[in-house]
């Protein structure tokens, strides 16, 4: 009788929240955590208020440890919070094009069904959003975005930008593109 | 007498300057958003009039003393768990050990952080508990609550082993490692404050961690006189075992000492024993000095211990 009661207890995360993505310059999810004292100095100091910190909801281990909700308000990279972070839980970075090239916080995934551009209506948003265009991004015909996912760093920018709704541009963040890499391992 | 007033009031006037720069550091988030966005003209134009717009132009104008202001403000920022107040950073010992005993390694400044707490309380014992801690401003308020109401209700005082916060500091870094720090929101009590503050003027949301200070109050109130400071804080339980032998404590003056009194014992939101020389767990908060009738009491060098005490 009581089993079930401890299992509906948010000690472990019930449902996974992927959507939110870790501030610039974290490690990987199981480093990060390690390091990470929730101490709030990297939302205190974010001027775009892109980061806010986790409560219950996510579980006892991402308690108070800082998310970025990319649709709602996307990171612009200026690497404030790498410099303030007092645990190295985020590298630190410059807010350069090295710097900007030297995050990852996951893989922009176009959905071309959804895009405007490929319906044949000209839009573009994403890549004028883009931090690194031309690198990350490029155009093709009636501005059809490409991302290259080699480069591209998923600051999330381009999906705050897109004028569909649902955006038809999502980052995938790190934390997922890492378990499935590690399915992928184990089943291969 | 007059010294332990000065005491008591310095330490009220402190933690309300605690209290009140938490709340500025979480006003600092609105700020730098404001920074950034400012340029824009027609937010300019909107937010003319306005007392977000009164309160920017001061605290540009109040940084701009100390030079560029934006990078002023990011000097500063953080909960009391970990805080840089004007580039110098503070860490609290307890996420010294969790870190320790997560990760293995200290990062240097965070390291570095630790010079300021820690010679703190090597100088001046738990000194850290009456003067510093946000939370135990609060649980000073729900003692005089309790003295207040003490003719009309029964307030139980329980009495436990000061080893049941050694244990919580235990669980605790056993919790951090298995889950990650961030359980500590809900363990130490000045954390809790810190985080209810933040989270309800940077992000305008309700903490989980009020819930755990609904539950630390309600300890206090009914079950003993800063009962949360005296077995449930493990922070203050580790600051008093470093401090133990501080230099600066409570002094008595034995041929002045009334045999009879107990007051100084009655009196002590920590449970210490200055009448029987006690000083381990003193936070100098000098609630004893205002009742002691012959003014035994003093703040001062730590004597030679005598022969008798072995």
């Amino acid at each position: 009788m009581v089993l079930p009661l401890i299992e509906k207890l948010p000690l472990v995360a019930q449902v996974k929240l992927r959507r939110f993505l870790r501030p610039p310059g974290a490690q990987k999810e199981a480093l990060f955590l390690q390091n990470c004292i929730a101490c709030g100095q990297c939302a205190n100091v974010c001027p775009n208020q892109c980061i806010d910190l986790y409560g219950i909801e996510a579980g006892l281990e991402n308690l108070g440890t800082p998310r970025i909700t990319a649709r709602a308000q996307a990171c612009i990279l200026c690497m404030a919070c790498t410099q303030v972070c007092p645990t190295d839980a985020l590298e630190k970075l410059e807010p350069t094009k090295e710097g900007k090239r030297a995050v990852q916080m996951g893989i922009a995934v176009l959905s071309e069904d959804l895009c405007y551009s490929f319906a044949g209506r000209t839009c573009g948003v994403c890549y004028r959003a883009c931090p690194l265009p031309g690198e990350a991004m490029t155009i093709g015909l009636f501005e059809q975005p490409h991302v290259h996912a080699e480069h591209c760093i998923g600051c999330g920018l381009c999906e705050q930008a897109c004028i569909k709704m649902p955006q038809a541009i999502r980052i995938i963040p790190r934390l997922e593109l890492e378990e499935t890499e590690a399915t992928k391992a184990e089943s291969s | 007498m007059k010294s332990g007033r000065l005491l008591l009031a310095l330490s009220i006037i402190s933690r309300v300057g605690v209290v009140t720069i938490l709340c500025a550091l979480a006003l600092l988030t609105h700020y730098h958003n404001l920074k950034s966005a400012y340029n824009h003209p027609r937010l300019v134009e909107l937010s003319s009039g306005k007392t977000a717009r009164f309160a920017y132009e001061y605290t540009d104008k109040f940084l701009s003393l100390f030079g560029e202001p934006e990078v002023e403000a990011r000097k500063s920022g953080g909960m009391t768990w970990s805080i840089r107040l004007a580039g110098v950073p503070f860490t609290d010992p307890v996420a010294a050990l969790s870190v320790l005993a997560k990760n293995h390694r200290w990062e240097l400044g965070f390291a570095l952080g630790l010079i300021i707490p820690l010679s703190l309380a090597f100088i001046f014992g738990r000194v850290f508990c009456s003067y510093i801690c946000p939370a135990s401003l609060l649980f000073f308020t729900i003692s005089r609550i309790r003295k207040l109401l003490s003719p009309i209700f029964y307030f139980p005082d329980l009495k436990m082993n000061r080893g049941f916060s050694w244990g919580i500091l235990a669980g605790g870094l056993v919790m951090a490692v298995y889950f990650s720090h961030g359980i500590w929101i809900f363990i130490l009590p000045y954390f809790a404050v810190g985080q209810t503050i933040y989270a309800g003027i940077a992000s305008g949301t309700l903490s989980v961690a009020l819930g755990s200070l609904i539950l630390f109050s309600a300890l206090d109130l009914f079950l003993g006189k800063q009962f949360t400071c005296r077995y449930v804080c493990p922070t203050g339980r580790l600051l008093g075992f470093i401090g133990r032998k501080s230099p600066i404590t409570i002094q008595r003056d034995a041929s002045t000492c009334l045999d009879s009194c107990q007051s100084c014992i009655d009196v002590c939101p920590m449970k210490v024993q200055p009448k029987y020389d006690e000083s381990i767990d003193c936070s100098i908060c000098g609630e004893c000095l205002t009742v002691c009738p012959p003014q035994c009491l003093s703040i001062g060098l730590r004597k030679k211990p005598t022969s008798t005490q072995t």
